[in-house]
């Protein structure tokens, strides 16, 4: 008697768990979990160095960069019909361009993509003051109340040789009136085995195309609207999108 | 008792001895266990959580590391001989030098620091450069500590530990300089609805929070500091101390930076700048007015628009602005009781 009491149990557990194998087998899953988000910097194809005057932009000034700071949001993946159920990563992320950037995306529905869509900054939702958790670098990316609230969308930082000199230069960018809207031209294929969406951040963009940015007559863009405006044509097509297994 | 009752009998007293006798085996396997009393630093709505620290921050650690702060024991066989952390860090004065004939970095709010020293030579959090303080500054002899009446039972009490090390003592200071928390100045009240600013203190937020003055990209609200580094151009070439940041990476584009310090008290703190070159806010405003220096490594956001290196304030702006500065004076802080000398 002692025996078999001794053994339902065991055999209760070894029911319990077999009963699993009796029910139906699901679906499988049908999007993938293991997507990472990974931001990369580069200039023109070579990847971003800090701190050296190396690089050439559109108006022919040398330049450096010191610092890169930035939000994105919003990536939205385009399907072929491209309709309102098209995929979005909300965000928001902060990027650090001297930190490793990666961001665990968690599920990402499989798929052709044509291309993609994010904002290099914030949606106005967020863009206000405190509408963001108040981390250090949060706090650091404040746009002050007095000159509209929120947040900077991106700070970019270095310099330039003006009439060979070396000088500096401060892109900085907020207010929802100048929120690049990015568009990201790629096709991309998100397959079942998971792997990485990568962004890559062609900084020289940010000097060119539709407007040639002449760092000599404008260094400083925070507080010009008009400037603002330039820099934040000039990055819709910053970015490239693709996806690595 | 019945045969049923009897069968609970022993699974019932294993349940409440058991548990009672495992308490016992542990306290007498650990003589240096202790209880202490969790604290909290109610922070502001607009303050940033502070880092999470592997101690947890109690009423006994703090007070250890505040008489520790304060005790000239910490230096007893070192290079410091008779100095204790306060001596170069007054409480009236927010934790600087208290004759004012050097500038060196207050004591205030350094839990969301992730550098430490003008140059940055120290990274890591607060238990890290309390390390550096306790090991290289100080090189405190912890033998002093353990052959004292007091400080081994304060530190069992406080950390749970019977034999002292420097690694406790950095500790327990670091606890301490968690406590070392401000949050309430006028503008902090300002911040909180709490209090208005006067008409010329308003003007001089709006020169600080604005492209005229352009303080707040280093001097970010509410910590009043970006915790790093910026060339602002006090000169154009640089040898000694003043290379700053560069003396610690060896980065030319770092030649000249130096932490941004917090402006939390900054009435109370003069000397202004690492080496102390001026003697007080007007003239530190001037200089940012009109005295920035041009070098290659130069902080970019000192360059400004249509105007080279100057933001030309007028002697209004200026006045307005040293107002704004004074309303960043915390006197609740600077007087608080808790932070006094326990001696």
């Amino acid at each position: 008697m002692n025996t078999f009491r001794l053994l339902i149990l065991p055999a209760l557990l070894l029911l319990m768990a077999c009963k699993k194998e009796g029910s139906p087998t699901p679906a499988p899953d049908p999007v993938p979990s293991n997507f990472t988000l990974k931001l990369e910097h580069h200039v023109d194809g070579a990847l971003l160095d800090y701190d050296t005057l190396r690089y050439i932009n559109e108006a022919g000034h040398a330049f450096s960069i010191t610092r890169l700071e930035y939000y994105i949001s919003g990536i939205r993946l385009l399907t072929a019909d491209s309709s309102d159920d098209d995929p979005v990563i909300p965000g928001p992320f902060y990027i650090n361009g001297m930190a490793s950037n990666s961001f665990d995306l968690g599920a990402v529905p499989l798929g052709e993509y044509t291309g993609a869509t994010l904002l290099l900054g914030l949606p106005d939702t967020l863009n206000v003051t405190g509408g963001l958790p108040n981390t250090l670098e949060n706090v650091n990316m404040a746009w002050p109340v007095g000159m509209g609230g929120g947040y900077h969308f991106m700070k970019f930082e270095g310099h330039f040789l003006n009439s060979g000199l070396p000088t500096g230069y401060a892109m900085h960018l907020g207010r929802n009136e100048n929120l690049p809207q990015c568009v990201l031209q790629q096709p991309f294929t998100v397959g079942s085995s998971g792997g990485t969406v990568i962004l890559h951040f062609n900084l020289n963009e940010v000097f060119r195309t539709p407007h040639t940015y002449d760092l000599s007559s404008g260094s400083y863009s925070m507080g010009s609207m008009t400037l603002m405006a330039l820099l934040s044509d000039n990055c819709a097509d910053a970015f490239t999108i693709a996806c690595t297994p | 008792m019945s045969r049923g009752l009897r069968r609970l009998v022993g699974p019932v007293l294993l349940l409440v001895l058991g548990p009672s006798c495992q308490r016992n085996t542990a306290e007498e396997a650990d003589p240096c266990a202790t209880q202490t009393s969790p604290h909290n630093i109610v922070l502001p709505f607009y303050f940033p959580a502070p880092p999470v620290f592997s101690d947890p921050l109690t009423l006994e650690g703090m007070a250890l590391g505040r008489r520790l702060y304060y005790d000239t024991l910490l230096s007893r066989n070192g290079p410091l001989q008779g100095l204790a952390c306060a001596t170069c860090h007054d409480q009236a004065r927010s934790f600087t030098v208290p004759n004012g004939t050097v500038n060196v970095l207050p004591h205030v709010n350094l839990a969301w620091n992730s550098s430490f020293l003008w140059n940055g030579k120290v990274s890591g959090n607060l238990q890290d450069i309390m390390r550096f303080e306790v090991s290289d500054f100080f090189q405190v002899d912890v033998n002093v500590l353990r052959s004292h009446p007091e400080y081994p039972e304060l530190f069992r009490k406080a950390l749970g530990t019977c034999w002292i090390t420097r690694e406790d003592v950095a500790r327990a200071l670091a606890q301490w300089f968690r406590r070392l928390t401000s949050t309430h100045s006028k503008f902090d009240r300002y911040l909180r609805y709490e209090e208005m600013l006067t008409a010329q203190e308003v003007s001089g937020m709006s020169i600080f929070l604005s492209e005229t003055g352009d303080c707040f990209h280093c001097h970010a609200v509410p910590l009043m500091t970006d915790n790093r580094f910026h060339n602002i151009g006090l000169q154009s070439t640089f040898t000694g101390f003043d290379v700053g940041r560069y003396a610690v990476t060896g980065n030319p584009i770092e030649m000249g930076a130096f932490k941004t310090p917090t402006l939390r008290n900054i009435a109370l703190t003069a000397p202004y700048m690492h080496d102390g070159r001026f003697a007080t806010l007007e003239e530190v405003v001037d200089f940012y007015s009109s005295g920035v220096q041009h070098s290659p490594s130069l902080d970019p956001i000192m360059t400004k628009p249509g105007t080279g290196l100057t933001i030309g304030l007028t002697p209004q702006q200026k006045a307005d602005l040293v107002a704004f500065l004074h309303t960043l004076t915390d006197t609740a802080f600077v007087n608080d009781p808790e932070l006094r000398n326990p001696f």
